[in-house]
């Protein structure tokens, strides 16, 4: 952890803030989320690495995927992520984001996250262990310091894609697109 | 020489708010046996603040953040620390008509976010500072009566000769119920009701992000560190220390050692509001009115009829 | 002959813009606008003149006296200033509507009775317009039918009650002192009993109460403000109330004299403390009840009477400060609350009729000049540091603790306590939070409204930064009642306890709000998004359903709503239905049968022959 470098703080300061102060989303996705209040509480606490949850995703840039994603929960999933600011990163928890885990052959549950919404990483375990979660969010901080967690960037250039995915699995949408197409020749 | 005070006065007013969240950050979580985030987490939030491209809901929206930014500001240039003060006019009357342009700068800037949990959240405001405010205005009252002046340095110069207010045994009563709803004007717990309530979405605070947020953390550090200043000034002396320091308060180093003096004396405050802060749940905003306007409305009214009996 | 000019114009002016109503809309607008700004820019090239001019009538032997001195232009002044642009404001809200002609007669003549009034130099005068704007007052109010009748019943009945008190104190005046000039009577008062001049001033008091709602006579105001047509209202709330007020100043401060009205009674019972009972009262329940309301136009008028025990407040005093006080805040209120009722006639103009609060809000998107125009007036109401309403509470306050009363200090600042909580309802409820369906087609408001909103607001901002321009004018009314001059610079005020100086406050906001606009702007961008785009936990957020404004205080209405009840006006309703009911009983007698008649008059003649028998009184 290098929180105490003042150097590196003069050099980007925008770049470290981001790292040390991680203003997690309380938004309870899945079954994970159990393991979520124990990080936060006093036995393996969270504060000390800048991470607090709050409550509306306008003030939030860290998003947790905590395991399986249901249809349902996904569109709450997109407007949350669509409503936070960026620069936002998400992390997601277990197997199940990657390609469905346990749930591989329900009907209701999404295999690939990544193609409605991008996600920065992913912590292995069913559920992960707080002291994985401090292990994940330690090596988010090496791809913020590599510039690396850019899906965010990723997002917005290709936004037609995602836009693409979500229509495709909800039919219309109720809300309009985020980044609004501009009119190429042909 | 007067931009010289309005400088110094900006900087540690900034400076102390930001470490006294953070003071308070640090002293719950020990309390509550964690190590908790370093003193200067606050500064890292509000720099990652402003790193963030967010949204705004109009122009009111921004205008209203503005005005509570420059309330609480303002309200700093009034409250004077050992002989540095920028405003006077109009003295202790102005300072409660300033300390209505914040809420009321927020208040405009929540709801032109057009939603609800922000409308709540401002009508729990309102309420609790018009439950606060009753007693709040019996004290003041108490004091401007006792030595005969709205002038708020009138009041701290007064002080060095005479000793604390809080010490003389006509305006202790109002200085105990000052104690007594220090946690709601600072709006800490029990009295937590308006802001990070997670019954409606940390209240007038839902749509903020980005700079937007960063100026209303801004705006609490500061309105921390001008309650606490006030309550130091009016009982506590401002930067007296027993008198002792009245042969050299002219003087650069008399000045400089008023203002460590004046920020020990708040730095012990908010650790006496922290302990109750670490473990008390919040009141519901009815049981906070309720509460504020039994004992300690009772000690600041009898406390203001002592004053006006004896004088 | 300047003052017969004013009264010639301004009652000619208004019939003559009835007769031109007659052949062309266009013609009647134009000239009302050219008479009632005409008359403004004519007053205030009055300034610092003296006159006193006798008018050629006489009413039943007595001559009929106008004068003009500071004290009538400072009031005569804010007469035409709002009445002008209440009939600028008028030029649209009452196009199309049936009875223009008659609206446009009422509100020239109700302006002009009123300015008849403050020039009035004896008080036959006074009280022969003092009536014509009773009774035309009543007409404007009943103006829309249906509840402004019942309304309008209210305040003609409670103001012909006090106009008797007031005919009952001038009739034993002329029989004292066998004159009712003015300033012939503030020599004869000097050599008054105590118990006679008491006498005198209650019963104008009660008179000027009834005007002015104070408390045991408030009842008829939030009705009649609220049923009134906008314009109408705003002139009621902005200057007819203070009608009051100078009636009150003319009693207490000229003819009687300050001196002497302070030495009337032992301490106890003296004017000082229960005239400032009187106002504390009036200042703390209404602002509560206020809080309460739910349609705009009530909400603003429980206002009014709250704001005029502010008035009150200072000048039951009878120091310069007081007095400087209680003047400053009748000049600043008629300002905003003026703007405050044109404001809401606006939002009624354009949302055809809407002034319940639980039905409007989010309006600051589709009006936004009106907004800002609310939001200044707002803020001049709540006496925020750069408006001129931070000036007159400031001077209140300051009377307060030097007098070393500070209960009543207490009861004034809790007041402005109050106004913030209903002041923010007002504004939230109709133009923040969510906008509804209904109104998304709502246009922004018409020129000819917006040029009041300009004006006023303007007025109050000026005033608070610079205050001395009011208060050289209010000097001068002080020094000539016989108090002592006040320490005033353009800016502000100096005395021995503490120092005002509006300047370095506003310059101080100034500054300091350009530099956080600064950083603000330099920061990074922020994107627009509009009202649907709104955290309501990943769901959609529903269209009319995501605005609060129902029950808002709901923790207030709760505790207090039981204790809050306007007692005076059920005190009333019930005085009123017992009495018509004992008269409804005594109308039995009257049944119809001549054999009951001449019963009647057979016992009659029986107990006349019994008297004559027995006590031989014939």
């Amino acid at each position: 952890m290098d929180r105490n470098q003042i150097g590196k703080w003069f050099k980007n300061p925008s770049k470290m803030a981001n790292k040390y102060s991680l203003h997690a989303i309380y938004f309870c996705t899945g079954c994970g989320i159990i393991e979520i209040p124990p990080s936060i509480t006093t036995r393996w606490d969270a504060e000390r690495f800048g991470i607090i949850p709050v409550a509306t995703p306008r003030q939030a840039n860290l998003f947790m995927i905590t395991g399986y994603v249901s249809t349902k929960t996904l569109k709450a999933i997109i407007r949350t992520y669509e409503q936070m600011p960026e620069p936002k990163y998400t992390v997601a928890f277990g197997s199940c984001p990657i390609n469905g885990g346990m749930y591989y052959d329900s009907y209701n549950t999404i295999k690939c996250l990544d193609k409605f919404i991008p996600v920065d990483g992913y912590i292995a375990g069913c559920m992960p262990r707080p002291e994985a979660v401090f292990i994940g969010v330690t090596h988010l901080w090496k791809l913020i310091d590599m510039d690396k967690a850019n899906g965010y960037k990723k997002y917005r250039e290709n936004y037609p894609f995602y836009r693409a995915n979500q229509e495709q699995l909800f039919g219309d949408l109720d809300w309009p697109p985020l980044f609004p197409k501009e009119n190429t020749n042909g | 020489m007067y931009f010289l005070h309005l400088f110094i006065l900006a900087l540690l007013a900034l400076f102390s708010g930001i470490i006294l969240v953070g003071i308070s950050r640090k002293i719950s979580a020990r309390i509550h046996w964690r190590y908790g985030p370093p003193l200067l987490q606050p500064l890292i939030d509000v720099i990652k603040l402003f790193s963030q491209n967010s949204i705004s809901h109009g122009f009111f929206f921004d205008f209203g953040i503005i005005l509570t930014l420059v309330g609480s500001f303002i309200l700093i240039f009034f409250i004077p620390v050992s002989n540095l003060y920028v405003m006077n006019s109009g003295g202790l009357i102005a300072v409660i008509y300033i300390m209505l342009l914040s809420p009321f700068g927020l208040a405009i800037s929540a709801a032109a976010g057009a939603n609800p949990n922000a409308s709540i959240g401002i009508t729990r405001k309102f309420l609790l500072s018009f439950a606060y405010e009753i007693p709040l205005l019996l004290i003041l009252l108490s004091v401007m009566t006792h030595y005969n002046t709205i002038s708020l340095v009138k009041i701290v110069d007064m002080q060095v000769d005479s000793g604390w207010s809080f010490g003389s045994g006509t305006l202790i009563l109002s200085g105990i119920s000052y104690l007594l709803i220090l946690p709601a004007i600072l709006g800490i717990r029990p009295f937590e009701v308006v802001n990070a309530s997670q019954e409606i979405s940390s209240g007038p605070l839902t749509e903020f992000g980005g700079k937007h947020l960063a100026f209303a953390s801004i705006q609490h550090s500061l309105h921390t560190y001008a309650v606490l200043a006030l309550f130091v000034d009016l009982f506590l002396g401002g930067s007296s220390l027993f008198g002792l320091l009245k042969p050299i308060s002219s003087t650069i180093w008399g000045s400089l050692i008023g203002i460590l003096v004046f920020l020990v004396k708040v730095a012990v405050l908010m650790i006496f509001c922290l302990f109750i802060n670490a473990v008390f749940p919040r009141y519901r905003i009815d049981q906070a009115m309720k509460y504020i306007w039994k004992w300690p409305l009772l000690t600041a009214f009898v406390g203001l009829l002592i004053v006006s009996l004896l004088n | 002959m300047n003052l017969i000019l004013i009264l010639i114009i301004s009652f000619g002016g208004a019939i003559l813009t009835y007769l031109a109503g007659k052949i062309s809309s266009k013609l009647r607008d134009i000239l009302a606008v050219i008479i009632s700004s005409g008359l403004f820019f004519y007053i205030s090239s009055l300034f610092g003149t003296h006159f006193e001019t006798k008018l050629w009538l006489n009413f039943l032997g007595f001559p009929l006296l106008l004068r003009l001195n500071q004290l009538a232009w400072i009031f005569t002044l804010v007469i035409s200033l709002i009445g002008a642009l209440a009939v600028i404001f008028s030029l649209s809200y009452i196009r199309g509507k049936e009875k223009t002609d008659y609206y446009y007669l009422m509100i020239l003549t109700v302006n002009a009775a009123m300015m008849a009034i403050v020039l009035a130099g004896d008080l036959i005068t006074f009280f022969i317009f003092w009536e014509i704007m009773s009774w035309t007052t009543f007409l404007m109010i009943c103006y829309k039918k249906g509840p402004a009748l019942k309304a309008g019943m209210k305040y003609i009945v409670m103001s012909i009650f006090g106009s008797m008190a007031m005919l009952i104190g001038i009739l034993t005046i002329y029989t004292a002192f066998d004159t009712v000039v003015i300033s012939e009577l503030i020599t004869k008062f000097a050599s008054a009993s105590p118990g006679f001049t008491l006498f005198t001033m209650i019963m104008f008091f009660i008179g000027f109460g009834v005007k002015n709602a104070i408390v045991p006579f408030h009842t008829w105001l939030p009705y009649a403000h609220a049923e009134a047509p906008s314009p109408f209202s705003s002139i009621l709330s902005g200057v007819l109330i203070k009608i009051g007020v100078y009636g009150f100043i003319l009693v207490l401060y000229v003819m009687v004299g300050v001196y002497k009205s302070l030495q009337l009674s032992s301490w106890l019972t003296g004017i000082k403390y229960t005239l400032s009972i009187i106002a504390a009262f009036t200042i703390v329940i209404p602002t509560l009840i206020a809080i309460l309301q739910d349609d705009a136009k009530k909400l603003l008028a429980w206002s009014t009477i709250g704001q005029a025990g502010y008035i009150f407040l200072g000048l039951a005093f009878g120091t310069s400060l007081g007095l400087a006080g209680g003047m400053l805040h009748f000049f600043n209120h008629a300002f905003f609350k003026a703007l405050l009722f044109l404001v809401v006639g606006a939002v009624e103009f354009r949302t055809n009729g809407i002034r319940d609060l639980n039905s409007l809000g989010g309006l600051s998107k589709k009006m936004p000049f009106t907004f800002i125009a609310a939001l200044i007036g707002v803020a001049g109401l709540i006496g925020i540091p750069i408006t001129n309403g931070f000036v007159s509470k400031w001077l209140i306050y300051k009377t307060l603790i030097i007098e070393h009363s500070p209960f009543l200090a207490f009861a004034a600042l809790f007041g402005t306590w109050g106004t913030i909580l209903y002041c923010y309802k007002f504004l939230h409820s109709i133009f923040l939070g969510q906008l509804p369906e209904k109104l998304k087609s709502v246009k922004r408001s018409p020129v000819n409204m917006r040029i009041p909103f300009f004006v006023l607001s303007v007025g109050i901002i000026l005033f608070g930064i610079l205050p001395g321009i009011p208060l050289r004018v209010i000097n001068e009314i002080i020094v000539s009642t016989g108090l002592e001059r006040l320490n005033i610079s353009l800016w502000g005020l100096v005395s021995d306890t503490g120092i005002l100086n509006t300047l370095n406050i506003f310059i101080a906001i100034v500054i300091t709000g350009l530099i956080a606009s600064f950083i603000f702007k330099l920061a990074r961008r922020s994107r627009y998004v509009d009202q649907d785009d709104n955290y309501a936990a990943g769901a959609y957020v529903p269209k009319d359903k995501y605005n609060f404004s129902v029950d808002f205080y709901a923790p207030f209405y709760r505790m207090f709503e039981n204790y809050l009840k306007d007692f005076f006006d059920i005190l009333y309703d019930k005085i009123a239905r017992t009495t018509e009911y004992l008269c409804d009983n005594i109308r039995k007698i009257y049944n119809g049968y001549v054999g009951n008649y001449v019963m009647y008059i057979l016992i009659f003649l029986g107990i006349l022959v019994f008297v004559q028998l027995k006590w031989s009184v014939f």
